[in-house]
């Protein structure tokens, strides 16, 4: 059976030494978010993983969820756990103190996200996906809608969803066809299609908040006719001075998937039929309102990547550390055991430090990337706040995808370490490959991220947002230039932090002229920009390292294996970027010179 | 063989009200003294007042009349009664007075005694004809009379309408056109004597058929003047800016005038007719510009300023808001054929552009052979006095003359007389890369241009480059000169640029070869805006400090190389001429320069300094200027001056006097004549040529940069300068001084150029320099953090 073990001490070295959020939170005026208390709040967080949510992942990957006349039956457990999780405030962890919510920073969510992720993919999609229509009734909702629905979600007794994908349309929502036509008494009549609606039915919750795009009758085609409404399952009613679920809506489960993977979540087949809704926000604006969650959801999946890394790694350890096999290659290292536990093999320990380095330095960099969130609202310098809204933009798409493709990868490089024993069900391993598929196709499919990214992100404003990475960056090679022994890390990085300056001009000026040679380089590009960043994250993680080192730490095997783990990653996992240089600058012609009948 | 010219070496303008001054104030800019009379004022200590006071007031006006104010010496002033013997020595005399027969004829009464024989005398009037203004004449007067129809303002409009009466003598107007044409710059267009010429005419009619149609199509102000925009080439004030221009009281006396003096078959009559609305703005005192407001006003929201446009029905004012039109869209979207795209829309802009449109074009091709001899001389008309892009004739071949007659049937109009002429031809063509035009008579003749007029269009059509690249191209200008043209947007200059002009200077080699000189010129409005900001703001945000430097780098070699080559190079700019764009010209033998040149080290305005050695060619200039007093700290301090204060010249003229342009340097007057001018100083250069001798420093270092240091402050103190001008001043200061130097030291050019760099590279890694760039960038204007 596979186990989950809270990386808590990660968490801290990346929050408190790498990144002093305390500080920042400080000056943010969060003041209620104390070390201590995000201490406590990550050791019960992991506490609750291990002990509730975890011991649930396989059983409900075996169970699956059930649809039988329009209800969907979670596996065995999930609403027991849902309501404990419920209860222990964990739902409205960031929310809103006046909905009742715990008001925390929304670096934590990625902290909790992450353990929840590792324990149980599955079981995250229910509470992420409330998430989501809580931000979204939050930016955009009425005050009314915000009094109505906010306070249940907080609370977890109902939860939430995206109803956005139609069976013609996903990455092209210009294609959506659900139409809302007014009832004459400031609500809509909704009627269509949804697929692919995450936690759409499900027996957690008292009821669901479903969040739709659909057309309004005189809407301009495409995709500035789209608005966004509020559909619940059942119509929030007063009881007593209570908001309760009243009356049935016209949206029913029509069925659900049979997946890959995350098989505990339920995924559906939403049919509207006249569905009472009421508009959120503007109307035929609902694609800007969709945009400004977006960051927060693609956040959200890029976390799931490396959750599922975190997971699949600690398995794979202690399968190496215990398997024995053969013996190492200068000679028998247990002398004692009929064979060497395999991790003495060079080759096993390539899979286990890939990830393993991969897993550290993308949890600094994402909540790096999540820190921003708290910046960009409660700032209150307007630059201040733009450098963070710039940088979030520019980064979440790289995380998404790398993350996710990374993360994919580096289940695999789990399951390899535990040879057949790795392609059994009971063991784990590869319902943590299958889970991870799914994070690099939904919320925006990899590909997607990186045309967001060479198309939007490179050019706004000037490239304005990259500045927000390349100039911490470059001021931190300038600063350490001088440190000799650090210069083992620092300058084959500097030199890959060439390329990827390079990289951009290139793409800059080629994509004006010609918009497939940046399509064609996204990718790579994307990439190339994802390991360049968890560079920079394992340099100041080795720079405060090797200084706790310095200073006589007694924890010189914590420290001690930062920095190694720095050179890992620079000088093994880092000059990929040569690769993704040298593709990028082949240009578009490779790709684009087949004729369609040439393939 | 051409008739004789006159000479004209002194001129008076009759009549100093805002026309005939500012037509004086022109004349003064060819170097030409100018005497001018109005009548007596009532002030009997004062009797010239009127004039006097006409010339204070040029003085002050903006944009300025005068391209320098010592212009304003070369004016006599006078009056009518005591000072027409001021007349007797004139070669021609303007006659700008008001627009009454009677008063003309007993000034002309007047002129015929005290004018010297053979003098020119012309009327500037819009609207009377010329066979009425020499109604009683002598012979000899009818003979020495033409109209010359200035437009306003006279230094910056470039139409002059040239009309003929039968009795004209031929060297009269010969003279006219030639002094017109190469002394005052303008685009001397020949109209016949009928009301209105050729611009009004067609004008007027145009504004007519645009405001029907808008009312008729049911548009808001700001859509109608987003539909009549970018896509039919009309300045970007749009219709009812120009309205609002103009000011809209004038229009109906206008109109009525216009219509007065034309048939009752014209078809301007059918179109003309009362706007309710126009008459209501009139009466409660929205009369455009110079009023509370006209189709568009601005209002005060606290601090900010919002424009607010009209309403046709209701008369109330709305804020402008974004325009969004599928026909309008569609037509912007697609370049090539977006005015055929707009016209064939169904949608309201669409119904407007041709409600529009279908008039104007009409009576432009009816009114060829009636008020001018051909449809080139309306093109032109409406693009030197519109300010349109394309005349008319040039904007129905982008639709198609076919696919216009079709229009004009399928709608109930009558196909124009010209429309069924050319049967589907194009009114231009290009035949063996020669220009034409369709003549009345259904055959294709050439576009002539006046001799000692080239153009790098012309150029174009007949040959192929010599190289080119996204931002550049090199052309055979003939007789062994090369042209460099820049064509990126804006002109800007980029790594392409800096390329090219590479390729030039292997392809010249030593000018011994088949090529022996350089001109560096453009067809296009400005010359040059400076270095791309763009590239420089994108590699500043990737950290690209390195390809920066070389970018710095690599433009002061080229600019060096340039400035030693082994034959002569000549810049020949026009219009703007900034940043990077004034370096190039001062890294130049010699200079020609348009008359219209705006010129300026303008770096400090975006963050910077001058970093392709404008920095080192205006100190090594001011070093060397005998004006100033001796020794390195005057020169020091009017570079440090310049540069500090971004002062961009407002004429060539004034551009000497900032040191810009060398004295040497050439001024021309009209813009189609430049590039032949540059050629020509190129030519003379030539012979027995050899690269100038570089400049040398003696520089004052650290101990002189307190005082300019302190004077900035200063300017600190007194608001007048901001607290990042001290940041980037204080570096520029560094370089005018000369770094880490004192007096006993020789420095070179090479030594400043280093300055420059490290100084320019220094400010880009400052959050200061790159709000500024960014800010330029977005919008336009600068930052003053």
């Amino acid at each position: 059976m596979p186990t989950y073990t809270a990386p808590i001490d990660n968490f801290r070295f990346v929050l408190n030494d790498v990144l002093q959020v305390g500080d920042t939170f400080a000056k943010l005026g969060l003041t209620d978010a104390t070390p201590d208390l995000l201490d406590a709040v990550i050791e019960e967080a992991g506490k609750f993983c291990e002990n509730e949510i975890q011991p649930l992942n396989l059983s409900g990957d075996t169970e699956g969820c059930s649809f039988e006349n329009g209800v969907v039956r979670t596996p065995k457990g999930f609403k027991e756990a849902y309501d404990k999780f419920r209860e222990g405030g964990w739902v409205g962890l960031t929310a809103d103190p006046a909905y009742g919510g715990q008001g925390l920073p929304h670096t934590m969510s990625s902290v909790l996200d992450e353990m929840v992720s590792a324990s149980n993919t599955s079981f995250g999609m229910y509470p992420g996906l409330s998430a989501g229509a809580y931000r979204a009734i939050s930016l955009h909702g009425s005050q009314e809608q915000k009094n109505l629905y906010l306070p249940k979600l907080t609370d977890g007794i109902w939860s939430g969803t995206m109803c956005l994908t139609e069976p013609q349309c996903g990455t092209d929502l210009g294609l959506l066809r659900t139409k809302a036509v007014p009832a004459g008494d400031g609500s809509y009549k909704i009627s269509g299609t949804k697929i692919f609606i995450s936690a759409g039915e499900h027996d957690l919750t008292e009821n669901i908040i479903h969040l739709v795009l659909a057309r309004l009758p005189d809407a301009p085609a495409g995709i500035r006719g789209i608005s966004l409404f509020i559909v619940p399952k059942f119509l929030p009613k007063e009881e007593n001075g209570q908001v309760v679920a009243g009356a049935r809506n016209g949206i029913f489960c029509g069925s659900i998937e049979h997946k890959m993977g995350i098989k505990a979540s339920s995924t559906c087949v939403m049919n509207l039929d006249d569905a009472t809704g009421w508009l959120i926000g503007e109307r035929d604006k609902g694609m800007r309102a969709m945009f400004t969650m977006m960051n927060a959801a693609r956040l959200g999946v890029a976390i799931q990547g490396l959750g599922l890394a975190e997971v699949a790694y600690q398995n794979a350890l202690i399968y190496a550390k215990d398997r024995i096999q053969g013996r190492a290659l200068t000679g028998a290292q247990a002398k004692d055991k009929a064979a060497d536990p395999i991790i003495v093999h060079p080759d096993v320990r390539r899979n286990l430090l890939t990830v393993k380095s991969f897993v550290e330095g993308a949890r600094a960099l994402g909540l790096w990337v999540s820190l921003q969130l708290d910046i960009e609202e409660h700032a209150t310098d307007p630059k201040e706040r733009e450098a963070a809204n710039d940088l979030l933009a520019l980064m979440t798409p790289i995380v998404k995808s790398y993350f996710t493709d990374a993360g994919f990868e580096a289940a695999n490089s789990s399951m390899q370490v535990w040879g057949g024993h790795g392609y059994i069900h009971e063991n784990g391993a590869e319902q943590f490959v299958r889970d991870a598929r799914i994070t690099q196709i939904y919320e925006g499919a990899n590909g997607i991220q990186a045309l967001d990214l060479v198309g939007r992100k490179l050019p706004a404003n000037l490239g304005r947002s990259l500045r927000r990475f390349f100039h911490p960056v470059a001021k931190f090679i300038e600063d350490n230039k001088g440190d000799a022994e650090f210069g083992e890390l620092l300058l084959p990085y500097a030199k890959s932090f060439g390329k990827l300056q390079q990289a951009t001009g290139f793409i800059a000026q080629k994509g004006l002229v010609n918009p497939n040679e940046a399509g064609a380089a996204s990718s790579p590009y994307l990439r190339m920009f994802a390991l360049v960043a968890i560079g920079f994250m394992w340099l100041k993680m080795a720079k405060v390292a090797k200084a706790k080192l310095a200073e006589g730490s007694d924890r010189k095997d914590f420290y001690g294996s930062k920095v190694k783990t720095a050179r890992f990653f620079i000088t093994k996992t880092l000059p990929e970027t040569e690769t993704h240089f040298r593709t990028i600058m082949a240009g578009a012609k490779p790709l684009m010179d087949f004729e369609v009948d040439e393939f | 063989m051409a008739p004789a010219q006159r000479e004209i070496k002194k001129v008076a303008v009759i009549g100093a009200g805002v026309m005939g001054a500012a037509i004086a104030a022109h004349v003064t800019n060819a170097g030409i003294p100018v005497v001018l009379l109005d009548i007596v004022g009532k002030d009997p200590a004062d009797r010239t007042a009127i004039a006097s006071g006409a010339v204070a007031k040029l003085l002050k006006t903006e944009p300025a009349p005068f391209m320098s104010p010592r212009n304003a010496k070369l004016i006599t002033t006078g009056n009518l009664e005591d000072d027409l013997k001021l007349l007797a020595d004139c070669d021609w005399i303007v006659e700008a007075i008001i627009e009454n027969v009677k008063i003309k004829h007993d000034l002309y009464a007047k002129l015929e005694t005290v004018r010297k024989a053979g003098s020119i005398v012309t009327s500037n009037t819009s609207t009377i004809p010329l066979k009425n203004l020499i109604e009683g004449r002598s012979e000899a007067f009818q003979k020495d009379f033409a109209i010359t129809h200035f437009f306003n303002p006279p230094r910056y409009m470039r139409l002059l309408e040239l009309v003929s009466g039968k009795q004209t003598a031929p060297d009269v107007t010969q003279t006219l056109a030639r002094f017109c044409d190469v002394q005052l710059g303008k685009g001397v267009v020949r109209c016949h004597d009928t009301p209105g010429f050729i611009a009004n005419r067609i004008g007027m009619m145009w504004m007519q058929a645009g405001l029907n149609s808008a009312e008729d199509s049911g548009l808001a102000v700001e859509e109608a003047d987003a539909v009549a925009g970018k896509v039919m080439g009309f300045p970007s004030t749009g219709l009812f800016g120009l309205f609002d221009l103009v000011g809209i009281d004038l229009m109906p006396h206008v109109s009525s005038s216009m219509a007065g003096n034309l048939p009752k078959t014209d078809s301007y009559q059918t179109e003309l007719r009362e706007s309710p609305l126009i008459n209501k703005l009139i009466e409660t005192g929205y009369t455009g510009r110079k009023g509370k407001g006209g189709f568009y006003r601005m209002t005060k929201n606290g601090a900010a300023r919002l424009k607010e446009a009209v309403d046709f029905k209701t008369a109330e004012y709305h804020p402008v808001q974004p325009v969004s039109i599928a026909s309008l869209d569609a037509a912007l979207a697609d370049r090539k054929t977006g005015l055929k795209t707009l016209l064939s829309g169904t949608d309201k802009g669409a119904n407007f552009a041709w409600g529009m449109l279908a008039p104007t074009f009409a009576y432009s091709a009816d009114l060829v052979g009636e008020i001018a001899d051909t449809l080139v001389e309306v093109d032109e008309g409406m693009k030197l006095g519109y300010g349109w892009k394309f005349g008319p004739f040039e904007l129905m071949d982008q639709v198609g003359t076919a696919w216009l007659a079709d229009q004009y049937k399928a709608k109930g109009r009558a196909v124009p007389k010209l429309l069924e002429i050319a049967a589907g031809r194009s009114f231009y063509r290009v035949d063996g890369g020669q220009l034409q035009f369709l003549g009345l008579d259904g055959n294709y003749h050439d576009v002539k241009r006046a001799e000692g007029v080239l153009l790098l269009q012309d150029i174009k059509r007949k040959s192929q480059p010599l190289a080119k690249n996204g931002s550049a191209s090199l052309w055979d200008i003939g007789d062994g000169v090369v042209c460099l043209e820049f064509h990126s947007k804006a002109n800007s200059l980029d790594p392409d640029i800096m390329g090219m002009i590479g390729k030039a200077l292997a392809l010249i080699g030593d000018g011994k070869g088949a090529w022996k000189a350089l001109v560096i010129g453009n067809d296009a409005d400005n010359f040059s805006v400076g270095a791309n900001l763009g590239l420089v703001i994108f590699a500043i945000n990737v950290a690209l400090y390195d390809q920066l430097e070389e970018m710095i780098g690599t433009g002061q070699q080229i600019y060096k190389a340039l400035k030693y080559a082994p034959f002569p190079v000549v810049s020949a700019p026009a219009g703007r001429a900034l940043g990077g764009g004034c370096e190039i010209t001062m890294h130049s033998t010699a200079v020609q320069a348009y008359a219209e040149t705006y010129m300026g080290l303008v770096e400090v305005g975006v963050g910077v300094i001058p970093g392709w050695g404008g920095c080192k060619e205006l100190l090594g200039r001011q070093l060397e200027n005998p004006k100033l007093p001796k020794g390195p700290v005057p020169a020091v301090a009017t570079a440090f001056q310049t540069i500090s204060t971004a002062q961009v010249s407002k004429s060539a003229a004034q551009a000497k006097d900032l040191l810009y342009l060398r004295e040497s340097d050439g001024i021309t007057m009209n813009r189609d004549r430049l590039l032949a001018d540059a050629k020509a100083r190129a030519l003379s250069l030539v012979p027995g040529y050899a690269p100038p001798k570089p400049h040398e420093y003696k520089l004052p270092g650290p101990t002189g940069r307190t005082a300019l240091s302190m004077a900035v402050h200063d300017f600190v103190t007194a608001g007048k300068a901001t607290p990042y001008d001290v940041v980037v001043s204080d570096a520029l200061a560094v370089v005018l001084t000369g770094g880490d130097t004192d007096y006993t030291e020789l420095l070179t050019e090479d030594d400043i150029s280093t300055l420059e760099r490290k100084a320019f590279i220094g400010l880009c890694k400052q959050d200061g320099t790159i709000d500024r760039i960014e800010q330029m960038l977005n919008t336009g204007k600068p930052l003053r953090n």
